[in-house]
């Protein structure tokens, strides 16, 4: 059913495009315009949406944080349902009220590059087994959180959590206690990916539209380091107190690595992420088709990892496909719906101009991006930041003099988005996915609020207050 | 009657109906893992599950669940700490952590938890 209604979705969303493009080239009487091109050298002149085209985005937004919390029986049951209607309207209102089928197949496009990558590093590294018969000891879990937020920025936040997380914990067993999930989340799942466009989704996004990728190691390194200094710092006095452990066990100190052929995937996954047309002319470009050979091969990636997984060790991770069919249905809603979120903030931040401190991005990312989606959250705050100087997101030059010119906003945006995705479990995709992992295994984790009021506020919001008091203020 | 490590160690099977399973043993269900969900509250007036033991079997119901079938994966078990009636459940070496796995036709595999597969009382 839920396939049916995936296939449905793109059959009418690509049929609207060819309608469109066939029968209504002629609207450009509207007041306010904005511009959206598709390469530089093509302009095309848009209505604004209506503001009200904001709310299914917003409804979504609200329904993604409380849902699994406020009605979470519906909400397992019916998510699909609600973010490929809502993300339907969006597509309606752009279709046949505004013609602005460019819009459409350009977020299209970002789609499936957005979801290519994600799948085929969840469903590669899934299949891969590490476990570790090491003693547990406060320095040797400092080098394990370290080593995942390194590896972090080369196979994902997705990746590092998925093969990082059952050696931590299985090290762990004798002292397990929730706040090292917790500081995992924080270090493997978030902040160790600021470094590259790999490293979390938002950074993938604004790759997509322009940002060089060794933009975000060259930037933001100097405030990364520290940062994960600190956390930690903070993580080793905490689990220095932790002596739960019994005594008796002898341990081989052997480390123990399964599923090479799964390590080639995630190669292959990531020298495609360079395969674009924007990187390599050689690339050809396959548009108006809506996805391009990076997303072939890293779909071809997905086919082989499922086919090809060793069986035990899938079962040794209790691979299950929900997290991310659940990634999947959600974005599709998401980026359909933020569309007119992005357009306005664009505008809008092209009049407020000179009043938005750097400052301003910083904090107004980061803390939406803990309690919505960073990813979305990024993008729009990329588009208000590239709107302050007259620039649109839609167009990679655009974006391209953004990254020297105002490369202090796209940094305080970057570093916003992905840090903060931290503050709630429903901040980052791989949050979630962590605490499914770990709830499977029998340990009850902390609710919403207690993981914000226990764990975020008092160890993350001040070590970001200095962030903010050393970079931005 | 089989005890529990008989059924282990026989590699007896038990069934499933929809969102019950019944186990060829007599024990009292301390804990059990399905999916996310950790339930330890067995009583009957909440969501979650509820245990009864007859004379012949053990028996769980899972009220979120309407068919175990469809929501657990190929690869995924429903993990629990049973205790042989009769015997002292406050003893820790009494609790012995079984795995059930859905096979077809109502078949159900009742196995030890492998020491590789992450689980905690």
């Amino acid at each position: 059913m839920n396939k049916n209604l995936l296939l449905l979705f793109f059959i009418v969303l690509i049929s609207f495009s060819i309608f469109n493009s066939t029968f209504a080239q002629d609207v450009n009487n509207a007041k306010d315009t904005i511009t959206n091109v598709e390469k530089a050298t093509t302009e095309t002149k848009h209505e604004l949406p209506h503001t009200a085209m904001v709310i299914p985005f917003v409804v979504l937004l609200i329904m993604i944080a409380t849902g699994p919390i406020l009605y979470s029986h519906f909400w397992e049951h019916h998510y699909p349902k609600v973010s490929v209607f809502l993300g339907a309207i969006v597509v309606f209102y752009y279709s046949f009220f505004l013609h602005d089928t460019h819009s459409l197949m350009h977020t299209l496009t970002e789609y499936f590059s957005f979801i290519a990558l994600l799948s085929s590093l969840f469903f590669a590294s899934g299949g891969i087994m590490i476990k570790v018969d090491k003693k547990a000891t406060p320095l040797l879990n400092v080098a394990i959180l370290f080593f995942g937020a390194v590896i972090a920025n080369i196979i994902g936040t997705t990746g590092a959590s998925m093969l990082l997380i059952r050696p931590f914990i299985k090290v762990n067993h004798d002292r397990v206690r929730p706040y090292l999930i917790i500081f995992f989340i924080f270090i493997v799942s978030n902040i160790g990916g600021a470094l590259t466009p790999i490293g979390d989704p938002p950074l993938f996004l604004g790759f997509l539209r322009g940002i060089d990728f060794f933009w975000f190691i060259e930037h933001i390194w100097y405030i990364w380091f520290p940062t994960i200094a600190l956390i930690l710092l903070v993580f080793y006095f905490i689990d220095s107190r932790n002596k739960d452990s019994k005594s008796g066990k002898e341990y081989s100190g052997k480390i123990e690595f399964k599923g090479a052929k799964n390590l080639i995937y995630l190669a292959i996954i990531l020298v495609a992420v360079f395969i674009d047309p924007n990187v390599m002319s050689w690339v050809p470009d396959l548009s108006p088709f809506p996805i391009g050979i990076r997303e072939i091969i890293q779909f071809s990636v997905v086919f082989l990892a499922i086919k090809t997984s060793d069986n035990e060790i899938l079962k040794y991770n209790e691979f299950n496909a929900d997290p991310i069919k659940e990634v999947a249905y959600l974005f599709i809603g998401i980026f359909a719906t933020m569309i007119p979120a992005l357009q306005l903030i664009s505008h809008e931040a092209n009049i407020l101009g000179d009043k938005l401190t750097v400052g301003m991005f910083f904090w107004s990312t980061g803390l939406l991006s803990g309690v919505l989606d960073n990813a979305p959250t990024y993008l729009n705050f990329l588009s208000a930041a590239l709107g302050k100087f007259g620039f649109d997101i839609n167009v990679a030059a655009d974006v391209k003099e953004f990254m020297n010119t105002g490369y202090i906003f796209l940094q305080a945006i970057s570093v916003g988005a992905v840090f903060f995705g931290s503050l709630t479990y429903i901040g980052n995709g791989p949050n979630f996915m962590v605490k499914s992992i770990v709830e499977r295994a029998g340990i009850e984790m902390p609710s919403f609020f207690a993981y914000v009021y226990k764990y975020s506020l008092p160890i993350l919001i001040p070590i970001f207050a200095l962030i903010w008091l050393v970079f931005y203020f | 009657m089989k005890s529990i490590k008989e059924v282990l160690n026989e590699n007896i099977t038990g069934l499933y109906f929809g969102n019950r399973v019944l186990l060829p043993f007599k024990a009292e269900i301390l804990k059990v893992v399905i999916g996310t969900n950790i339930i330890t509250d067995f009583s009957k007036n909440l969501d979650g599950a509820s245990v009864r033991v007859t004379d012949f079997y053990t028996e769980i119901y899972f009220y979120e669940y309407e068919n175990l079938e469809e929501e657990l994966s190929e690869y995924e078990v429903i993990k629990l700490i049973a205790v042989q009636q009769g015997e002292d459940v406050f003893n820790f070496d009494n609790h012995i952590p079984i795995e059930l796995a859905i096979e077809s036709k109502h078949k159900l595999l009742i196995k030890p938890i492998p020491d590789d597969l992450l689980f905690f009382e």
